[in-house]
């Protein structure tokens, strides 16, 4: 879990960042002493956590401010949850995984579009510890894994072993509560856990209690690809209040770009917000969501894009996975890029 | 001796408590459980101090908040409600399988598809905690205004008492120590309905803080935020048990 080179989001200084932000609220004429805020709600695809950083350094470092707008915060509980809050009205913009934006949309469709994408890579992980002899998929073979009864990784396991050759039901499976999986794997009673890279600081924790070490195998590493943790926006605000949507968008990607290069900042700006949140884990998820988000694919194609391409094949996937047909949806009809700067 | 019987009798479930607080401090240490599977009482003492004490009080107050809100309009409802019924079969005929209806439904279950529907704030938790906790009330109610004893009702029609004067009168007396058990009752599941809402959605309040605590694996804080819960359970228990002493001495006694 090491941060790659930045090439697509350079690291700059807090004082920079800050005059950039400066730089564009100018560009648009705006001044909070001028003008009322605009009030924008944002629905998180999850409790508060290092990888959801950017909303609240946005907050704390003052780009949504500077934007024009006044930013509240709602934590959410899965990916479903916040694409269903934002089809509902109950939030103008959201952060969740493209898969279930996808899945709703090929389930009936929903009002709502991803308008950037944060992830160009797939965040699953198979967590094991040091020492289980589990090293790719044919060593898990026989053993035991562990998965959380809602998330979006579940879906795609079974389709990421078949295209690797392996009989799902090789691989016995206990679905569990995501507090639950850590535990089970630091006492022994499973081999391996389903996850998010973004986790591995917390899971790291409870097996060193245990005194074991996590090992962490992407899921990426074993063919899966597609884009994931995505900013999203009701049709609704898509319609109604599109250039409010534009100066998020912006905000939003100097947000990333400022948590980028000071995680420990953009941790710390969640901790303010969130008492209860501990400092170091903030920042390992960040650290650990960063090769997500700035890496050759972003390189290649720009911070926040949709490439077609991959989007298909992140489709395909979900597709495969649940059982969809694959000409069930056009999945580039789900996407709205328009609100990306002219930087992207 | 004898002294001793009897403070060790007065003091049963203080002594019973401290009894298993220190077994539980004591097997924890001994037998060296981790503290992701269970924290010793000594952890969760320190787990306090993770968080300051106006963190505390404002996720206790959101809880509290929602709990007592929900408390108030089931109590506002469930009262009125238990008259009508036993006022007239019709409703009765009308109301009760409803009533039944909404108790046999888990709330757990319906609990997003109300956040969903009413949004974000207050309401949500506040319809999820009153749906929880109503029922009871209106039952114990209902069963404490109809085991008002025949002659009784007979007597105040004989002497031409309104049917408004039977109900405040003879009736609600008589309801009374069933109202109060239901009360208790509907406080401590007003507590849970409150947790239940904050699992669902919710920024703060001990459901939400538990539910961080235990995804982010710091069981303790969770432990701690369950004391809370509890203690608060405890004391708006003993209120409703105060009050009625204190507005209604006569009616601790009966039902």
């Amino acid at each position: 879990m090491t941060s790659r080179h930045n090439s697509t989001l350079p690291s700059r200084s807090a004082g920079a960042a800050l005059l950039s932000g400066l730089g564009f609220s100018l560009l648009l004429g705006l001044s909070p002493s001028a003008h009322a805020l605009d009030a924008v709600s944002v629905q998180l695809d999850w409790l508060p956590a290092g990888d959801k950083a950017f909303v609240y350094a946005g907050v704390a470092e003052g780009f949504y401010r500077d934007a024009g707008l006044e930013v509240t915060i709602r934590p959410g509980r899965g990916s479903a949850d916040a694409v269903t809050q934002l089809a509902a009205g109950n939030a103008d913009v959201g952060t969740a995984g493209i898969g279930s934006l996808m899945q709703a949309a090929a389930e009936g469709g929903v009002p709502v579009k991803a308008v950037m994408s944060i992830y160009s890579k797939p965040p699953d992980a198979i967590f094991t510890v040091e020492g289980s002899g589990i090293t790719d998929l044919e060593s898990a073979v026989g053993k035991r894994l562990a998965m959380p009864t809602f998330s979006s990784s579940n879906a795609l396991w079974p389709a990421v072993l078949e295209r690797n050759g392996i009989a799902p039901d090789s691989i016995p499976v206990i679905n569990t509560d995501p507090s639950g999986m850590a535990p089970l794997l630091a006492q022994g009673r499973v081999d391996m856990t389903l996850n998010w890279v973004t986790k591995a600081p917390e899971s790291e924790s409870v097996l060193a209690q245990a005194g074991k070490q996590l090992q962490v195998l992407p899921l990426s590493d074993f063919g899966l690809e597609g884009y994931g943790f995505s900013l999203m926006a009701s049709e609704r605000t898509i319609e109604q209040r599109p250039e409010v949507l534009r100066r998020f968008v912006e905000a939003s990607r100097r947000a990333i770009e400022f948590s980028s290069a000071h995680p420990d900042q953009a941790a710390a700006a969640v901790k303010a917000a969130v008492p209860e949140a501990d400092l170091a884990v903030l920042e390992g998820e960040l650290r650990n969501s960063l090769p997500l988000i700035d890496n050759e694919i972003s390189a290649r194609d720009g911070f926040g894009a949709f490439d077609p391409a991959l989007l298909s094949t992140t489709w395909e996937w979900i597709a495969d996975s649940m059982d969809f047909d694959r000409d069930a949806l056009d999945p580039a009809s789900l996407v709205d890029t328009r609100f990306l700067g002219a930087e992207q | 001796m004898s002294a001793l019987k009897r403070i060790a009798t007065r003091y049963a479930s203080l002594i019973a408590f401290i009894f298993v607080v220190l077994a539980w401090e004591l097997g924890c240490d001994l037998f060296q459980v981790p503290a992701f599977v269970l924290p010793a009482p000594s952890a969760i003492l320190t787990a306090f101090t993770t968080l300051s004490p106006s963190r505390w009080f404002e996720h206790t107050w959101a809880t509290l908040e929602v709990a007592l809100l929900g408390f108030a309009i089931a109590t506002a409802i469930a009262v009125p409600l238990a008259i009508t019924i036993t006022r007239s079969k019709l409703v009765s005929r009308v109301v009760m399988p409803w009533l039944i209806v909404i108790q046999s439904t888990p709330i757990v279950a319906i609990a997003p598809i109300i956040v969903v529907t009413l949004g974000a704030g207050v309401l949500p938790r506040v319809v999820i905690t009153t749906l929880i906790s109503f029922f009871p009330i209106v039952i114990s109610t209902a069963t404490g205004l109809a085991s008002v004893p025949a002659e009784f009702t007979e007597l105040s029609r004989s002497l031409r008492a309104s049917r408004n004067r039977e109900y405040w009168q003879i009736r609600m007396p008589y309801a009374l120590p069933h109202l109060f058990s239901a009360l208790r009752v509907a406080i401590t599941l007003a507590i849970v309905g409150a947790v239940v809402a904050e699992f669902v959605a919710a920024e703060r309040g001990l459901g939400y803080l538990i539910l961080y605590s235990t995804s982010s694996f710091r069981i303790a804080v969770a432990f701690a935020a369950l004391v809370i819960l509890v203690a608060s359970s405890l004391v708006l228990y003993g209120l409703i048990t105060q009050l009625q002493r204190r507005l209604f001495p006569w009616s601790e006694h009966r039902g």
